[in-house]
């Protein structure tokens, strides 16, 4: 029950003061648990210009528990698994990592962060961690491409 | 009771709600039950008078309603839970500090780690810490900076953060249900428990035992079943008022649009036709105009909108369209018809089509008579011909009757009406097929048909066209007759030139034997005269082979006569084998 509370009070307050670059709406109206986040690339990336989707899973026992984050649009990053779940790497998000105080916002903040700036350390991409590392022109000409494919 | 008058109703229970909150505080402070104060409030006897017997009794009376008070009071504790302080509304906004880090509300029970002197609500800090959510166990790490931390025993916060806390204003959590009460969160517990008038107790009465709001409660008990004055809905006292205020669709509201005061069932049709400033579209919406406005601006718009004064024509255009479109699917479905009609009478020709090739023998031994329309045209003059074939065809059926009987490969003419289709006939060639089969066939048809003249035109159209199928397919048969005819006649020709042409051979051989033997006779009659009886009889000789020769010609003559003769219909077409011969 206060749960839910606390998720009703982010997502009014996220309404009122989004994070920069997202526009987060319900996926649907009646479950507050599933969030839909548009997120701009951030500027000085290869994900300039895209629109990614993200889609934020809230567990029943939120804040106890972390929140599940999904990418929906296909994006082309180390951190971010290349397949349906497209799921994000974060250090926060690991259940012994998550702290209650944490906030979707916050959390937010962090992922358009490491869109800016992959962690190849903390991969689980490893082929375009390397990419990124050895390579990096042809990662971000790929990175482009990808986001001028899916991410419009 | 049915007719018991709302309005009246909800003006008593207006005052009675004041009277009950004013009343309430006296209830509670006494500590004693309505039920009590009523006992206590009606002294039978003055207590001078009273006996020892009469005490023992009162205070029987009285731990009774004792008892009977604890039980109420544990069965309105269910009925109304603490009040849980995190779902409360507060008035005000409040300092940011003031917030717990996990729920995110003002502090509940506010804690302080005593390593880092983080504070959380108590119940948040154990929640986080319990073993469902720690694999750390009951205790473990600050939240917020992750310092190992546990709840010691002076973990509670300085009175002065309670206070703080304890003084924000909320709203009654009943709010929703209409109390309009606006206490310190300090107090909130004390309001539900004692003061809101929405609060739910027990029924005053006796021997009821449903819950009631504590406002209603002067009124008696109010679980008996009601009419609702206006709607006629059948419903208890308690919940009139409620009924009132959301569900009567008698109830009076305001537009949200226009402000005009109407009551709830009005409501669809006020907004349908009447509310002025209700935004509808462009009549010419339908036809692609966008325009929405308000109801009196849309009257502008559609005065100045071409879209708009061109709608009636385009709906006009479009049932038009519309009936069209219906009437050319009836069309294609008569059409249909039409052509598994003409299939079937198609499929009825194909069959005797085939049976005409065996039958070209049989016509060859057809009766002159019979024959003679046919064979007096040539193939190139059928087509022309067969339409006064078709002006004279109703009564050939009867005309040719009396021959059809007799003639054997021939059935007798059917009367006129439906016959089995699939029975095995040989083809005739004659027009009376025509007859019966029709009638089934338009019996089928006539559906479709408006009046028996229409039957009888279309039936009238149909014959006529059968007839010029029929009278082609006669055609092509005469045709093949004269063709095979025609081939006959020249191998027979042939023949007879051969033989023609051998006789000759035959005869210019006799005509030079003989004239060599006249040759040598004549030397031999003026040399030696007794060499004239051997002359003789050869030249007897001679002219019994000439007469041979000639009696064989003659015979081949007439065999090419007989021949002929046998031919003697064909004769007609065979005249430039003739001039040969």
């Amino acid at each position: 029950m206060s749960g839910n509370k606390r998720i009703m009070k982010e997502f009014a307050d996220i309404q009122k003061d989004p994070p920069p670059g997202c526009i987060i709406k319900l996926l649907n109206e009646e479950d507050m648990n599933v969030w839909d986040v548009v997120m701009d690339g951030p500027a000085d990336s290869p994900y300039t210009g895209g629109k990614f989707t993200v889609q934020v899973t809230l567990p029943k026992e939120y804040p106890f528990k972390p929140p599940v984050l999904s990418f929906r649009t296909k994006v082309y990053h180390p951190n971010v698994t290349n397949d349906e779940r497209g799921a994000m790497c974060l250090g926060m998000l690991k259940a012994d990592e998550w702290k209650p105080p944490n906030k979707i916002a916050e959390v937010l903040r962090l992922v358009r962060a490491v869109l800016a700036a992959p962690q190849p350390d903390d991969a689980v991409e490893s082929g375009i961690a390397e990419q990124f590392k050895n390579d990096n022109k042809s990662y971000e000409k790929v990175a482009k491409e990808w986001t001028a494919k899916y991410a419009k | 009771m049915s007719s018991f008058p709302p309005p009246r109703h909800i003006s008593q229970a207006g005052r009675s709600h004041a009277r009950g909150h004013s009343l309430a505080p006296n209830f509670t402070s006494s500590a004693l039950p309505p039920s009590n104060v009523r006992h206590s409030s009606s002294p039978n006897a003055p207590t001078s008078e009273m006996s020892l017997r009469g005490m023992s009794r009162l205070e029987g009376q009285h731990a009774m309603d004792q008892s009977r008070f604890l039980a109420s009071k544990a069965r309105v504790k269910n009925l109304n839970p603490p009040v849980d302080m995190r779902l409360l509304d507060y008035v005000a906004p409040y300092d940011g500090n003031l917030m717990c880090p996990i729920c995110r509300c003002p502090f509940v029970d506010p804690v302080i780690l005593t390593e880092c002197d983080h504070c959380f609500c108590r119940d948040c800090i154990r929640q986080t810490w319990s073993a469902q959510y720690n694999p750390l166990g009951p205790r473990g790490d600050c939240p917020t900076c992750r310092t190992p931390a546990k709840l010691g025993l002076r973990c509670a916060t300085s009175k002065i953060l309670v206070n703080i806390l304890d003084d924000l204003v909320v709203k009654c959590p009943r709010s929703e249900e209409g109390c309009p009460a606006e206490v310190k969160r300090g107090e909130v517990q004390d309001h539900v428990n004692i003061y809101c008038g929405y609060t739910v107790v027990n029924c005053p009465s006796d021997d009821c035992e449903l819950p009631l709001r504590r406002k209603d409660m002067p009124k008696g008990c109010l679980h008996h079943g009601v009419c609702c004055f206006e709607c006629r809905e059948e419903l208890q006292i308690s919940n009139l008022e409620r009924h009132w205020q959301s569900s009567c669709p008698q109830r009076t509201i305001n537009c949200e649009f226009c402000d005009v005061q109407l009551t709830f069932h009005e409501r669809e049709q006020h907004m349908k036709d009447a509310c002025p400033a209700l935004s509808i579209p462009c009549p010419g919406a339908a036809f692609g105009c966008t325009s929405r406005g308000r109801r009196e601006q849309a009257e502008t718009h559609s005065r100045n909108c071409t879209l708009a004064r061109l709608a009636p024509i385009f709906a006009a255009q479009k049932q038009r369209l519309d009936e069209q479109e219906a009437a050319q699917k009836a069309m294609a479905h008569k059409l249909d018809i039409f052509q598994d009609g003409f299939a079937s009478l198609q499929s009825l020709l194909c069959d005797p089509s085939d049976g005409a090739g065996l039958t070209n023998t049989q016509a060859t031994v057809e009766p002159p008579g019979r024959n003679h329309r046919g064979r007096s045209h040539t193939m190139g003059a059928y087509a022309g011909t067969a339409e006064p074939l078709d002006l004279d065809f109703p009564t050939s059926s009867a005309q040719w009757s009396p021959s059809a009987s007799t003639a054997p490969s021939r059935p007798a003419p059917n009367p006129p009406g439906p016959r089995p289709r699939d029975l095995p006939e040989p083809y005739t060639g004659d027009f009376d097929l025509a007859a019966p089969a029709f009638p089934s066939h338009s019996m089928t048809q006539e559906m479709p048909y408006t009046s028996p003249l229409h039957h009888l035109l279309s039936m009238h159209e149909s014959l006529r066209d059968e007839m010029s199928r029929i009278s082609a397919a006669l055609a092509e048969v005469d045709g093949r007759l004269s063709m095979q005819s025609l081939n006959e006649n020249m191998r027979t020709r042939e023949e007879i030139t051969y033989l023609g042409a051998q006789l000759a051979g035959l005869s210019r051989q006799v005509h030079w034997l003989t004239s060599s033997q006249l040759q040598r006779q004549q030397p031999q009659g003026a040399g030696a005269r007794p060499a004239n009886g051997s002359a003789s009889s050869n030249v007897s000789d001679m002219t019994s082979v000439e007469a041979a020769v000639n009696a064989a010609s003659n015979g081949l003559r007439g065999s090419q006569r007989m021949a002929n003769g046998g031919n003697g219909m064909r004769r007609g077409l065979s005249e430039e084998g003739r001039t040969k011969l």
